[in-house]
């Protein structure tokens, strides 16, 4: 598995889809409201979302991804880095804040390579 | 050379940038021009203006102002040119005076400033990171983060120098490469 970081609009996608040689059919996109992650998708874009979707449903997101390493290990992972804000007012808020940052520093434990995209520019940090 | 840089609040960008670009002027013994973005609306603006031109003034810039067209305002000059700031620009053509707004700036700019690179050397751009807060913004706010990317993201492929600056120190992106011979190897 391959983590790409980044701030919002980035070019995290572009730069997956360059590098790994994949089409946009590649991408599985995910979102609040789908809880579950398929298997073998060549790129899983939002991660953050799936943290959402986890946190909505009760499910500790580490532990979700943990039991399921088949689902994406050996995916191209991407997940907005939203760290760099202010800290949110709102209790839930923070709780996701909280568990997309521990979810990525988890994701680039287990990854093979971790990149940050910067002004659609890869910058490998592992 | 052109460089792009770019980073989150009081992190050095403006002094790194500026020392780069007196660094430049020696090197290149040519003009040095501090392009001067702000459109100032009241006289705190123009106090601060003021302010900052006294300081930028021991270092040898001349100040051109010039909130809009850039393009237009150094087609025929040369020297070195410190563009301070990306972010002052597409807020300019974008919110335009009578509160209208003008969707298509960002890829005008973009375009233009790209077309500026092929012709100059010596442009240092200076934009401001600001696609990390994680926060969900009303439409208009979010087409103007997305706007800033697509120019951010034009100069960073059009420059030869792209930097991000951290707490003072500078991260070059185009000076290691992130390639790797075989990705899909690795997934």
């Amino acid at each position: 598995m391959v983590l790409i970081t980044g701030g919002a609009y980035q070019g995290k996608v572009d730069y997956a889809l360059e590098k790994f040689n994949l089409s946009r059919k590649d991408i599985y996109t995910c979102s609040r409201d789908k809880v579950e992650l398929p298997e073998g998708a060549g790129i899983i874009n939002n991660v953050e979302e799936l943290v959402r979707a986890c946190l909505d449903n009760g499910r500790d997101p580490l532990k979700y991804l943990a039991a399921r390493k088949s689902r994406w290990n050996k995916s191209v992972m991407i997940v907005n880095d939203i760290s760099c804000g202010l800290v949110p007012m709102d209790a839930e808020d923070r709780a996701y804040r909280e568990a997309v940052g521990r979810t990525t520093i988890y994701l680039a434990t287990e990854a093979l390579a971790v990149v940050r995209v910067f002004a659609g520019i890869g910058k490998r940090l592992k | 050379m052109n460089v792009f840089i770019s980073g989150g609040a009081k992190n050095g960008k403006s002094s790194y940038a500026q020392d780069l670009a007196v660094q430049m002027a020696k090197e290149k013994k040519c003009p040095l021009y501090y392009v001067a973005t702000m459109i100032p609306h009241d006289d705190e603006d123009r106090a601060r203006i003021e302010r900052h031109r006294r300081d930028r003034n021991g270092m040898g810039f001349r100040t051109i102002e010039c909130g809009r067209d850039i393009d237009r305002e150094l087609a025929d000059r040369e020297g070195v040119f410190l563009i301070d700031s990306v972010t002052a620009l597409l807020s300019n053509e974008m919110f335009r005076a009578d509160g209208t707004v003008d969707s298509e700036a960002s890829i005008r700019i973009a375009e233009r400033l790209k077309s500026l690179c092929k012709t100059h050397d010596g442009l240092i751009f200076v934009s401001d990171f600001i696609y990390s807060d994680g926060v969900e913004y009303d439409e208009l706010t979010d087409a103007y983060i997305q706007g800033l990317a697509i120019i951010d993201r034009a100069l960073a492929k059009e420059c030869g120098k792209v930097v991000e600056m951290i707490h003072g120190f500078p991260i070059d992106y185009k000076e290691e490469r992130a390639n790797y011979d075989d990705w899909t190897a690795l997934i």
